[in-house]
Parts: C-alpha cells; sequence; structure tokens
C-alpha cells in the first residue's frame, strides 16, 4: 500500500510540474499566478499521501501551511496588479 | 449563527466566531496539553479580532449549520464541475464556447453575495468575475448553458444561509 | 487486500486523474479565464478524491475531521484566489 501512495504522490508531482510549462509559456502574470495556485493545491495532494505512504503525520501540517502560502500569494499579485486602481470589486473596499 | 440576545450584535458575533475559531484550531492541532490549549485561546482570540475589523457583523452574516445542511448539493455540484471541466479538456476536439454571462441577483453586495461568488465558483462551468450594484458576471465554459437558471436554483438553495447586511462601501 | 484498500486505491486513482485533467487544462485551454475553469474545478476535486481516499487510514474520527478541514480550507483558498484572478484578469482586458 504504501509503495501505491507513493507512486500517487509522485503522479501527482508529475501533474504539478505540468503546470510549470504553462508558467514558462506564459503569457500573462494570471497564468504564472494559477500555476502557483496549482503547486499550493497539487502540493497539498502531494504532501497528504507521501504523509500517509510514510506514516509521518506531522507532513499534514506542512500540507495546511502550503495551503495558507498560496493564499497568500494570490491575494498579494492581486494587491499588485490593482495597486493605485480604483476598486470596483468591493474586495478591498473596508481597508 | 442566530443571536438575538440583550448584549448586542457585536459581543455575540465575537463570541459564535472565538468559538468557531477554537473549534478550527482544536481540530487541527489535536491537543489537550494546557500549554498548547493556551495558545490557541491566544491563536482564537487574534482571529476573532481580525475577522471582527475585516468582517464587521453588520456586512452581512453567514448561517454555517444552513450551509452545512445544504453540503450535500455542494459536494455533488463539486464532483459535476470536476467532470465537466475534465470532459472539456480531455476532449481532442475541446468543446468550449467560453464567454460572459451577466446575472442579476437579490443578494446585496457584502457578505452574502461574497459567499453566493465564492460558493457558485465550483459550479459547473463558471467563475464570478466581476460584480457592481445591479448584479454578478461570470465567466462561462459554456455559454449555450442554462447558467442563468442554474445560479437563480442556487440562490434559492443557498439563499438562507446568507444574512444580507447592511450595504457598505 | 482488503476492502478499505480498496476503497482507497479507487479514490486516490481518480482524484489522479482529475489532477491529471487539471494540468491537460491549465496546457490547452485558450486564455487566462478558461485555464482557470480548470485549475479551480479539476483540481480541487482531484484533491477531494485524495482526502476521500486517506480517511480509511487515519487514526479515529478526528484525523478523519482534520483531514475534510483541510480539504475545506484549500477549497476556500482556491475559491478566493480563482476569483481575485479573474477579477485581476477582467479588469486587465476588458473586452476578453
Amino acid at each position: 500500500m504504501a509503495e501505491f501512495l507513493l507512486a500517487a504522490a509522485l503522479f501527482v508531482l508529475a501533474m504539478v510540474a505540468l503546470g510549470f510549462v504553462r508558467i514558462l509559456r506564459g503569457p500573462g502574470d494570471a497564468d504564472r499566478m494559477m500555476a502557483a495556485q496549482l503547486i499550493g493545491t497539487g502540493g497539498i495532494g502531494a504532501l497528504l499521501l507521501i504523509g500517509a505512504a510514510m506514516g509521518v503525520g506531522p507532513v499534514v501540517d506542512v500540507a495546511l501551511t502550503l495551503a495558507l502560502l498560496a493564499a497568500f500569494a494570490s491575494v498579494a499579485f492581486f494587491k499588485a496588479v490593482t495597486d493605485g486602481q480604483p476598486d470596483d470589486t468591493g474586495a478591498a473596499e473596508r481597508e | 449563527m442566530t443571536r438575538d440576545g440583550n448584549e448586542g450584535p457585536t459581543i455575540g458575533a465575537a463570541l459564535t466566531r472565538f468559538l468557531g475559531f477554537a473549534a478550527l484550531w482544536g481540530v487541527l492541532i489535536r491537543s489537550g496539553q494546557p500549554g498548547d490549549l493556551a495558545v490557541g485561546a491566544l491563536t482564537a482570540a487574534a482571529a476573532t479580532w481580525a475577522s471582527l475589523r475585516l468582517l464587521p457583523p453588520a456586512t452581512g452574516q453567514v448561517r454555517f449549520a444552513v450551509l452545512a445542511a445544504r453540503s450535500p448539493r455542494f459536494l455533488w455540484q463539486s464532483i459535476l464541475a470536476g467532470i465537466d471541466v475534465a470532459r472539456r479538456a480531455l476532449a481532442p476536439r475541446m468543446p468550449l464556447a467560453a464567454g460572459f454571462v451577466a446575472y442579476r441577483t437579490g443578494l446585496p453586495r457584502g457578505q452574502a453575495r461574497n459567499t453566493f461568488a465564492t460558493i457558485t465558483s465550483v459550479l459547473p462551468g463558471t467563475v464570478p468575475v466581476a460584480d457592481d450594484d445591479t448584479g454578478m458576471v461570470y465567466h462561462c465554459l459554456d455559454t449555450g448553458q442554462p447558467v442563468t437558471a442554474q445560479l437563480a436554483a442556487d440562490e434559492r438553495a443557498y439563499g438562507k444561509a446568507l444574512v444580507p447586511g447592511r450595504a457598505h462601501g | 487486500m482488503n476492502l478499505a484498500d480498496l476503497f482507497t486505491v479507487a479514490a486516490v486513482c481518480a482524484g489522479a486523474f482529475f489532477f491529471l485533467a487539471g494540468s491537460v487544462g491549465l496546457l490547452r485551454f485558450p486564455d487566462a479565464l478558461t485555464r482557470l475553469h480548470a485549475l479551480t474545478k479539476a483540481d480541487n476535486l482531484g484533491l477531494g478524491l485524495v482526502v476521500l481516499g486517506l480517511l480509511p487510514r487515519v487514526d479515529g474520527v478526528l484525523g478523519g475531521l482534520k483531514l475534510v478541514v483541510i480539504w475545506l480550507l484549500a477549497l476556500l483558498a482556491s475559491a478566493a484566489a480563482s476569483q481575485l484572478i479573474a477579477r485581476a484578469v477582467k479588469r486587465s482586458e476588458p473586452g476578453a
């Protein structure tokens, strides 16, 4: 079973690597951000699988931190590209 | 999340949120050590302070119990959405008819509509891209689908969980 | 191989399939907004199925609850991020 879970983790990581191709091809900042989001979701999946395969519980907490960082990266991206523009989305109105 | 005590909305909302954050912390950390519990209480208090500052109760409320009751619908829609995207991505001819669809909603701007936008972002073929005073704009993978009817059905299904607040901004 | 292991294998394989579909969509879809669909829908379902498959292997109800909460947090983060990315794209190219 551990072998299967490790293989599944490797497969998910390979899919994340495939997402990296989108980073390289671009063309826009949004595509790069999406690939970062892919690394977040795929990274959590791979880490959970590795943790289950090796019996390492704390890996789950690493996955949780990764989820948090991916979310922060997206918010920072939004702030960066919309910086100085009037906001019409309601998302940043309550500052 | 209903609160109608005499102590006023903010204290009731703060208490509810604190308990929610504390429960979340408990599930994630899973420790009963006194030191850990103290850190958890501090963390939950800080999270409550931040959430009251960023999302004051006056901007609207979410009834999580009602939302939880809708979770079978939500899970089923997540599955359909994943299958829909996978089908389009893997088909050789890649059937896409992408475009924007405007949706007029009865939900006022604020937390109620933001939560609705978050829920509907997992619906098959829709991602919310903008909203203004009259409604919302969705980007759809297939504009041939009955998108607005689907969204209206979801507004009916999830709307009871979304309590509009005073309009803000 | 017992029934629980069979369940794990089936769910994790299904999850891996949706990660594959998400990455293929990310590469093949023609513009940023359609690619966003691939990312948010397929990958979140993939992660959900992986979590589902690992549920029989955790120690106790709380361990399972933790996995589910991690999925929900990832879902929430992804939904919020996808809306922000979509709004940024829409704003930078209003005719897109």
